[in-house]
């Protein structure tokens, strides 16, 4: 596991990419095949999961370090990480490595899944008396999760196709989806040949690049399809042969279980095909908002009420394959009318929907469009080129995104908690306040972002001299310092206090010009999210008047 | 706090039968003084008592003009009606924890302390003592110090590699005790070594202590030097200024306990963080404080909670100073 170290510190400590990259590289040509596909599988952003709970494993930790348990959780907070805390509280007598990465995390780490907490214990305790010092570290990345070293897949398909020669398309496509080490090699990774790819696997996902320009230097009008950008979870849904298919999401994760009606579109569909498109909440009314959406994130195997309750559909807006043959290469145009030919045909009950295109005949008119984007509940546009390929990743000059501009509200930072990682130990994670109708400040939301390092140095040597109380992890603050927070939109939640949840608070600016007295009232943010009953009164349901949002 | 011995005043710790402060801010009579760091040992008081090898260090700070007096360490001395004696703390040269006794009552004010070794200072001296005021920096285990000789390497080595590619090795280390420690450990066959010119002040002093130190250029404005494979020891102070735009190539490393934890290198954009610090870690705390026998123990600079909890849980009574600086949370 030595390699596997050296190789982890050194990401950690190089700090420009292509060295990065170079040292990947290296590594993968070296490392023994069992190894290197560990590596693979780590980076491609998989964890072993259910090795031990959190809390366990600050017990055994505590017990090991002889602490108390608060004080494990005192030293977590100042580190960041876990991981990292636990490699700087067990003493480590080991000399020599003895174990390839292989054999660690199949004698050290995967067997914890089946045992009893005594067995694990024991286990734990084995592994740190064989464990040096520098093993520390990442060993408990992989057993954390945390891990990360700064590698995106996307830079592992370009070590991985420098070392294979094979385009870092194919290498993407080949550890894409769900795979373990036992079913997947690193001769299957780097086979050279074999340009027939499994059919089941999605293709990497084209990006839209946010539009910076303004919209009339693209052009033509007429060049562009545009359609409504949707709030949702992108996806492929593909099929093979037999009635079988999978659901893939951007992240390249298998998510069909969470969305089985999805699945049950599989038979209806033609064998070898690949859309891609937008998973949504879908009520009677049309797109619901995301909140309700992420109802149906992450639960696995929804029964029957909670799917009538939340419901979804799959908007499809693109025609990746259609009977195995690869459309990416042809034109947006082409793949666009080859994909409403084909939606026609198919039966009206199932939730699969297209998204519909926006005609205007200028920008300017597009313009005014947009300003639709709120009611609609979608984001703003989506500007599609008529002539552009499908590209992997985001290729400027194919698909815009040309998003509404977002709320802005000044707030008060209330309270801040340590950040994490590469923040460790400074106050970046704020809870931002406005004024009720009693003058009181209540939490609305919480940023991490948006300050620069210079700003953030400010305002964490403000915080620590202004701390008024503790509470766990979260230090209360005095009230002074304002931002004005940049948002996506709001909806009721009964966690806060406000009654207000808001999506994506980012900090926007910090207004050294503004008093507390000045920031925002939270009926201006219930304003903003339509959450005001008179507002609320006499808005229909959000549909087209072409009709083309009625799926059901 | 307010017993027998001291008390806290806005100034600082005060000892009403000597009527003397220690290491005090404002303007006081008379100021009993533990090192010569720029937070303990403050310009502005009319007079000052600290160790003989503390005294030229001090004035560096203070001012030439300033009115100190000095004891050399062990021997004892009557301010009013308290016994005062300084006793070394092993934080950089000089610097003392400083012994009162009144009526027969000992209290003991470390000042900042480590217990581990270090060429360039006087040995930490385990003091016995009924109260005991400790620093507590870093108040947590896991601050863990090796022995300096293994850091030592670690420094030699990276900048052998450095050198290897002919690039300057720029290490941040803080101008006074750090630099020097640094300094006594460096292996000056690996090139030519330099220092900035706020830490080459104190070099002459450490000379006269018989500390020995490696022959050093302090770099001056306007002058042409070949960095290729050098040393440069600076305070990190400078990190961010237009100075170190002379070092573009160099690989820049720092020297300090905070090091420790992975974000705080991470956040500076350093290439390597050295784990050498000057105060005790958490299992030097722990030691000593059990050590002085002391029944009250007070703790100061830092985040004492952590650490006053723990002790409080072994049956020792321990209270954070109230009043203390939270020095330790601002990164010092």
């Amino acid at each position: 596991m030595i390699e596997f170290a050296a190789l982890f510190h050194d990401l950690d400590v190089l700090t420009k990419t292509n060295e990065r990259l170079d040292r990947l590289e290296e590594y993968l040509r070296k490392a023994p095949p069992d190894d290197a596909i560990w590596v693979c599988w780590f980076l491609s952003g998989n964890r072993i999961k259910g090795a031990i709970k959190t809390g366990e494993l600050r017990s055994f930790l505590a017990e090991r370090a002889n602490l108390p348990v608060w004080l494990i959780e005192e030293c977590h907070d100042r580190v960041g990480d876990l991981a990292e805390t636990i490699s700087l509280l067990v003493a480590s007598e080991a000399k020599d490595s003895s174990q390839s990465l292989n054999d660690t995390i199949r004698s050290c780490l995967l067997p914890l899944r089946a045992m009893g907490t005594e067995e694990r214990k024991a286990s734990f305790w084995k592994t740190w008396d064989l464990l040096t010092s520098v093993e520390m570290l990442p060993f408990h990345k992989l057993l954390t999760g945390g891990f990360r070293m700064g590698v995106s897949k996307g830079n592992l398909c370009k070590a991985l196709s420098r070392v294979a020669e094979v385009k870092p398309a194919i290498i993407a496509q080949r550890i894409a989806g769900n795979w373990t080490c036992d079913d997947l090699s690193m001769q299957d990774i780097l086979d050279p040949g074999n340009e027939e790819e499994n059919k089941g696997l999605p293709f990497p996902f084209c990006l839209a690049a946010p539009l910076q320009a303004k919209v009339e230097t693209l052009g033509e009008v007429g060049d562009w399809q545009v359609e409504w950008k949707w709030d949702g979870i992108r996806a492929q849904l593909l099929t093979t042969t037999g009635g079988g298919g999978m659901l893939w999401s951007r992240g390249e994760e298998s998510i069909g279980e969470s969305f089985p009606e999805l699945l049950e579109c599989l038979p209806h569909l033609p064998p070898g095909l690949c859309l891609d498109g937008e998973i949504l909440a879908w009520g009677r009314d049309g797109v619901r908002s995301f909140s309700r959406l992420q109802k149906r994130l992450g639960r696995k195997n929804p029964g029957p009420g909670i799917q009538k309750k939340e419901p979804v559909c799959f908007q499809a807006y693109d025609l990746l394959r259609l009977e195995g043959e690869d459309l990416r290469y042809s034109p947006m145009a082409e793949r666009r009318e080859r994909l409403e030919n084909l939606m026609q045909k198919l039966p009206d009950h199932l939730p699969i929907g297209i998204s519909p295109t926006v005609e205007e005949s200028t920008w300017a008119k597009f313009a005014d469009r947009r300003l639709e984007s709120r009611k609609r509940g979608v984001e703003g546009f989506m500007l599609k080129k008529k002539d552009s390929n499908y590209e992997s990743g985001r290729v400027k000059g194919a698909w815009y995104k040309w998003k509404v501009d977002p709320f802005l509200a000044d707030m008060v930072v209330v309270s801040a908690q340590l950040g994490h990682g590469k923040r460790a130990n400074l106050y970046t994670d704020y809870s931002l306040a406005v004024w009720n109708d009693s003058g009181e400040l209540v939490t609305v939301a919480k940023a991490y972002s948006g300050l620069s390092n210079e700003e953030i140095k400010k305002v964490d040597l403000f915080i620590r001299k202004n701390i008024t109380g503790k509470f766990g992890p979260v230090r209360s603050v005095r009230p002074e310092l304002v931002f004005e927070i940049a948002f996506e939109g709001a909806q009721g939640s009964g966690r806060h206090k406000s009654g207000v949840a808001l999506r994506f608070p980012r900090i926007h600016r910090w207004r050294q010009d503004k008093k507390i007295e000045e920031a925002d009232h939270l009926s201006t943010i219930r304003g903003f999210a339509g959450m005001n009953e008179q507002e609320n009164q006499g808005d229909g349901p959000l549909t087209d008047s072409s009709g083309n949002l009625l799926l059901f | 706090m307010k017993n027998e011995v001291l008390e806290l005043r806005r100034e600082g710790l005060y000892c009403p039968a000597g009527d003397f402060y220690i290491d005090p801010r404002g303007n006081v009579a008379r100021a009993v003084i533990t090192h010569a760091h720029s937070d303990h040992g403050r310009p502005g008081h009319r007079s000052y008592l600290c160790s003989d090898s503390c005294k030229s260090l001090l004035k560096i700070r203070i001012g030439k003009d300033s009115h100190v007096e000095s004891l050399a360490f062990g021997k004892r001395t009557k301010i009013g009606d308290a016994w005062v004696s300084f006793h070394p703390a092993g934080h950089i040269l000089g610097s003392a924890q400083i012994r009162v006794e009144v009526r027969g009552r000992v209290w003991v004010v470390s000042g900042d302390y480590k217990p581990q070794a270090d060429q360039t200072c006087e040995p930490f001296e385990l003091v016995q003592c009924d109260g005991f005021v400790s620093e507590c920096t870093f108040g947590l285990p896991v601050y863990r110090w090796l022995p300096e000789t293994e850091i030592h390497q670690q420094i030699n080595q990276w900048w052998a590699e450095n050198s290897g590619e002919n690039r300057p090795s720029l290490l941040f280390s803080y101008s006074l005790g750090k630099a020097q420690r640094v300094l006594a450990g460096l292996n000056k066959e690996i090139g030519p070594i330099f220092v900035h010119s706020a830490v080459y002040p104190f070099l002459e002093y450490y000379a006269q202590a018989g500390i020995k130190l490696p022959q050093v250029t302090k770099i001056e404005r306007g002058k042409d030097y070949a960095f290729e494979d050098s040393m440069i020891i600076a305070p990190p102070a400078v990190e961010d200024s237009t100075w170190t735009r002379n070092f573009r190539s160099a690989r820049k490393g720092f020297a300090s306990g905070w090091m420790a934890v992975r974000g705080a290198r991470r956040r500076r954009n350093l290439d390597r963080g050295f784990i050498l610090s000057d105060h005790a870690d958490w299992n030097g705390l722990i030691e000593v404080i059990k050590g002085t026998g002391a029944e009250e123990i007070q703790v100061t600079h830092g985040n004492g909670d952590a650490l006053t909890r723990y002790l409080r849980e072994q049956g020792i009574n321990c209270s954070v100073l109230a009043g203390a600086s939270m020095r330790g949370e601002e990164e010092a």
